[in-house]
């Protein structure tokens, strides 16, 4: 029969020695083993509202814990340990240490909505998912995802411009996330570009990499929308109770 | 051969059947003990009512006024049944003010009496002033003076509901569930909310019995657009550390001991038998069912019979009721009394 109390046991803690002789006597294993204790001494109310005013997580305080998101789970039935019920419930509850030992697989969610879809109370747990994974970067709990860098760049380039030049976007992405440009595959690509496309097309591809032509009129779309992100971005960081946010000159810088 | 019928208790279904008897013309005598009639909603000063949400003392008040200016209903408060005797069609009931009573049939609507929560010393009431019941709080909204801490009247921050107080537990022999207090509760959380939008309400439950379609109205609203949090614990005990009141269990879902701190505690309290269910069964002759209420003879057959031929019952005397099956009961224990006068007639 399994020992429910090894559960409660934290990996974190253990410290496991192969070969360890105190005063000639074999103490080899597992050492620390001590169960800390688990008891909850405090509901933090401000994290359930500052989960809820973050996009897709409004309706979280719906949740009655029937566990229908978790059973229709993709995620879940290859990782037991990823669960949106139980995380809806730290969050509500408050419970932030315990949220923050799952801090990094949260953001494993692979937006199926199958759990959108059997939620009896239409809590819209796929975009919990998303509203607490954004919730642990924007506290600082977990570093910006290469994918959310991509789409920093990607949509920056998009405000900036009203389009997209693909090499400037896979430059910078490499530079913001640390990798060296000169890639194998990379190369591989640009050479058989040059050997294989029509002269015309190569001429427009070298063209738009050299001077990143824009959207005809795009400067009152491109305020617009800078208006609108940096509104919701500096309401969702005073909702967190975060200082306001970096503006967007240094942001977009060479976009 | 006596055509009046004698009603027990003016609460909603003691009201509700003198009324619907006067409406076809049947003089009827109606006792209470205590002072004033109305019942639970009106002498333990109910706030807004589940699922009308009028007042008690315009809702049960209007019941009490119409019978009041109701000739053929005749009064008697203070007053309590000394004896009963007779059969079908002839009965005579004396009265401890004095007074003799002939009546040809006999409708108990005696009530229930609230659980007090003295007989659960471990969550804390009369041992914290800042743990009440749900009556009290009823009471802190009908008087307009709002939900505050007893103890020095602050706004409560944090308000913990604990269900099943003095229901579901045979540690205290109360095996039955109260009916009403899942409700009750989920009412009062949003009174409180929209009183001290500040205030955060949780409720401890075992199960959420918000049964039919109070789900939407109570279960669902109370989550939904007053932000109440439920939580599946039995509370194993309410201590304090001076300055609040400590609340210790088990949250179920995360496995996980809780020790939290609240300005109040609210008993959700349960309905018991009526105190006086022994002397009631002894003056009138009926039986008691196992959990102490007033026996029903006939589940479907005939409405409100009790063990006795001629003595009908009706509301919370036979079990935990809500106001409004009671006041459904008070006319049906109204028609079977009628129709048991129309049968002695014709055996006379």
């Amino acid at each position: 029969m399994p020992i429910h109390e090894k559960e409660l046991i934290r990996p974190e803690d253990l410290r496991t020695h192969e070969q360890l002789t105190v005063d000639g006597v074999d103490v080899s294993g597992h050492w620390s083993t001590f169960i800390r204790s688990r008891v909850v001494t405090d509901y933090n109310e401000a994290m359930q509202e500052e989960v809820a005013a973050l996009p897709g997580g409004e309706f979280i305080h719906r949740c009655w814990q029937c566990g229908s998101c978790t059973n229709a789970c993709t995620v879940n039935a290859v990782n037991p340990d990823f669960n949106p019920r139980f995380w809806i419930y730290l969050v509500r509850m408050g419970m932030e240490a315990e949220l923050l030992r799952d801090k990094d697989i949260v953001w494993q969610c692979v937006s199926c909505n199958k759990c959108t879809h059997i939620c009896p109370r239409d809590v819209n747990p796929e975009g919990v998912m998303k509203a607490i994974s954004h919730w642990l970067e924007l506290k600082g709990h977990t570093p910006k995802s290469p994918a959310m860098v991509f789409d920093e760049v990607f949509s920056d380039q998009v405000i900036r411009r009203g389009k997209i030049e693909d090499g400037r976007t896979i430059r910078r992405f490499f530079a913001r996330t640390g990798q060296a440009l000169q890639q194998d595959w990379l190369i591989e690509m640009a050479k058989r570009l040059v050997r294989h496309l029509p002269i015309g097309l190569l001429a427009r591809l070298g063209f738009s990499a050299a001077i990143a032509p824009r959207t005809r009129d795009w400067s009152r779309a491109r305020a617009a929308i800078e208006e609108y992100v940096q509104a919701e971005h500096a309401a969702q960081r005073s909702a967190l109770g975060l200082d306001a946010p970096d503006s967007p000159a240094t942001t977009r810088e060479g976009a | 051969m006596n055509d009046s019928i004698l009603i027990v208790g003016g609460g909603p279904a003691g009201l509700a059947a003198a009324h619907a008897l006067a409406r076809v013309g049947r003089h009827s005598v109606l006792i209470d003990k205590a002072e004033r009639l109305g019942g639970a909603p009106i002498l333990s000063g109910y706030a807004k009512l589940v699922p009308s949400g009028e007042w008690a003392k315009d809702a049960i008040g209007g019941m009490v006024e119409r019978v009041r200016g109701d000739s053929l209903v005749e009064v008697h408060t203070g007053a309590t049944v000394r004896s009963f005797d007779g059969s079908p069609g002839d009965f005579t009931a004396q009265l401890s003010d004095g007074a003799t009573v002939r009546a040809g049939a006999a409708i108990l609507a005696t009530g229930f009496t609230h659980f007090d929560s003295l007989n659960k010393p471990e969550w804390g009431f009369g041992t914290f002033p800042d743990v009440v019941t749900t009556t009290q709080v009823e009471q802190m909204i009908s008087s307009g003076r709002g939900v505050r801490c007893p103890s020095d009247g602050r706004k409560p921050q944090r308000v913990a509901i604990l269900l099943c107080v003095g229901s579901r537990d045979r540690q205290i022999g109360r095996e039955w569930c109260s009916k009403i207090c899942c409700t009750v509760s989920a009412n009062l959380a949003m009174e409180i909310r929209e009183e001290l939008p500040d205030c955060h309400v949780y409720i401890y439950y075992m199960d959420i019995r918000t049964f039919g379609l109070y789900e939407t109205k109570y279960y669902w609203r109370s989550q939904e657009e007053f932000k109440i949090k439920y939580i599946k614990a039995r509370i194993a005990e309410v201590t304090s550390d001076g300055t609040k009141l400590i609340v210790k269990g088990e949250d179920t879902l995360v496995k996980r001991p809780v020790t939290i701190p609240f300005d109040l505690v609210v008993h959700a309290i349960g309905m018991d038998p009526n105190l006086d269910n022994k002397t009631i069964a002894s003056t009138f002759g009926v039986e008691l069912e196992p959990h102490g209420y007033l026996a029903r003879r006939n589940t479907y057959g005939n409405m409100a019979e009790t063990t006795r031929a001629g003595v009908f019952v009706a509301g919370a005397a036979t079990g935990p009721e809500t106001i409004d099956d009671s006041i459904g009961q008070g006319h049906a224990a109204a028609l079977s009394a009628l129709g048991s006068l129309g049968a002695a007639k014709a055996t006379a």
